[in-house]
């Protein structure tokens, strides 16, 4: 899922404090299940703001609004209606979510609550770590799977490099080499002949942004070709 | 053809010492060896911003050893340069008749003095080999041909202290399709870890540089408290050996250490020639080849 985390009090009280009507809109996936950005959350920052505006003696109008998914058309509609009472809206979602509901007709100015961080997993509560780096080529297949993109900080395909200190990554001796790891899991696996080819340079032309994926199914529906 | 790879050919063991290219365009700390010791060493490394610390661009460093007198031996990490970039400077090193390249993939980023700068990795060293190769046979990466080919002769970087050692071996191997033609290794301070490595690497063709280095105060206090973070150690019996209040004491100690690592790494055949890190300077690089008897 992906991964976010909410930005600064102060960043985000600053960014909506020319405005009077608020409108704080929360998004019910990825970012409530990593606990900064669903109905709960919503609630907070709400309470947040009037606490530090009613220390100043001001009270502007907050309301909120959650939906299931902000990165998806079906859901965002009722923000788009509900929009017309207020003067800026403060996005809960992650980067995705915070540009589909910025576009849409008649959107007053949507300012993100969140700073988008990575894919990742829920390791336990509150403790996620990074897992894909959507790089549209997975290796994980031959690789034992553990990502040498995303895993090994240099992204490297053909094996550790030459920093890494009793299985420790040279870059955060907290973490494991990844290619120790794969080499490990791979040996345990009886499969270490599957790193012994020397692989390619990495695909980067597919990675340019923004990209699209159009599922088989419908690239009929949009013009798309094989 | 390079002097390096003649020496290493013709069996004659090269000793390579790195120079310490500047943090500026003042380039005297950097050449004064040369004036010195031209002519008792085979080739002077060119360090690619070391331990991701921003320095002068190795190529011009290397040109400049050239122009004055100097084999050069550059280094050439993937942490700063893309494809494009790589092929493009392979291709200027060639043009500036700098003919030994050393492929690395390159200390992280977030180790040096640009923590927040971009890391790159479009290619690993392994990768970089064959695109040297590539340019080498007239093409590059993506296949297109060139007017006109640079030869070089083309190293890569070995740990003998890893832990674990199976996935160093794993890379060597891949480095070794890829086509190097000689090994630097990590410091080595322990020959009988080096011969264990060279063991494990098994009968190649392929030439050996051992690296031999003077360790500063701080890093023999570390190593002394078990704080040294390195892909290398110092035995229990060198830090006494080069403990000393005075840090310049510490320096001389490890020159004369180095020295004798040297002479020993030659008289047992332990590598076909040797990097020399001597911090750059001339007058410890002079110790050690007067210790060695070099």
């Amino acid at each position: 899922m992906i991964i976010a985390e909410r930005k600064p009090f102060a960043e985000i009280k600053a960014a909506v404090a020319p405005y009077e009507k608020i409108l704080i809109a929360g998004c019910g996936t990825c970012v409530a299940v990593c606990l900064v950005g669903g109905e709960k959350e919503v609630g907070l920052l709400a309470s947040q703001l009037k606490l530090a505006w009613g220390q100043e003696g001001k009270h502007p109008t907050i309301g909120e609004m959650t939906v299931e998914r902000q990165c998806d058309r079906e859901f965002i509609q009722p923000l788009g209606d509900a929009v017309a009472d207020y003067d800026v809206v403060i996005s809960t979602a992650c980067g995705a979510g915070v540009q589909f509901l910025a576009a849409l007709p008649g959107m007053k100015p949507v300012i993100p609550a969140l700073n988008t961080t990575f894919i990742g997993v829920n390791e336990e509560a509150g403790f996620y770590t990074e897992r894909c780096r959507a790089c549209h080529q997975c290796y994980l297949g031959v690789t034992g799977g553990i990502c040498p993109q995303t895993m090994c900080p240099k992204g490297l395909l053909n094996g550790p490099c030459g920093g890494n200190i009793q299985g420790k990554c040279e870059v955060n001796p907290d973490r494991a080499c990844a290619w120790c790891e794969i080499y490990a899991r791979l040996e345990q696996q009886g499969r270490l002949e599957q790193i012994d080819t020397i692989l390619p340079l990495h695909p980067n032309g597919r990675s340019n942004t923004p990209a699209t994926v159009i599922h088989p199914a419908y690239k009929r529906r949009y013009f798309a070709h094989e | 053809m390079s002097k390096l790879k003649e020496a290493l050919e013709g069996g004659r063991f090269p000793i390579v010492m790195e120079l310490k290219t500047p943090k500026g365009i003042d380039l005297e700390g950097m050449l004064a060896p040369l004036k010195s010791l031209n002519g008792k060493v085979t080739a002077f490394g060119i360090p690619d911003s070391e331990h991701a610390k921003m320095k002068l661009s190795a190529l011009a460093a290397a040109r400049v050893v050239k122009e004055a007198g100097g084999e050069p031996l550059v280094f050439m990490t993937c942490r700063d340069r893309n494809r494009l970039a790589l092929e493009s400077d392979l291709l200027g090193a060639g043009a500036l008749g700098l003919e030994n390249i050393t492929a690395m993939s390159g200390d992280f980023v977030s180790l040096g003095d640009h923590p927040d700068a971009k890391p790159v990795y479009d290619a690993d060293s392994v990768q970089l080999l064959q695109i040297a190769r590539g340019l080498m046979a007239g093409h590059d990466s993506a296949g297109l041909p060139l007017t006109g080919s640079p030869q070089f002769c083309l190293g890569a970087v070995l740990i003998p202290e890893a832990d674990p050692v199976a996935p160093q071996l794993l890379k060597a191997k891949k480095k070794l399709e890829a086509g190097v033609d000689f090994f630097i290794t990590a410091p080595v301070f322990d020959l009988k870890k080096l011969s264990q490595f060279k063991q494990l690497l098994g009968a190649q063709s392929v030439k050996v540089l051992a690296c031999v280095k003077v360790s500063k105060a701080s890093e023999v206090e570390q190593a002394a408290q078990g704080q040294l973070r390195k892909v290398y150690s110092l035995p229990p019996q060198i830090i006494q050996e080069l403990s000393d209040a005075d840090p310049e004491e510490v320096l001389k100690k490890g020159a004369v250490l180095a020295g004798r690592l040297l002479k020993e790494i030659k008289a047992q055949n332990l590598a076909d020639g040797v990097y020399v890190k001597a911090r750059g300077r001339g007058d410890l690089m002079a110790l050690i080849l007067e210790q060695a008897g070099v």
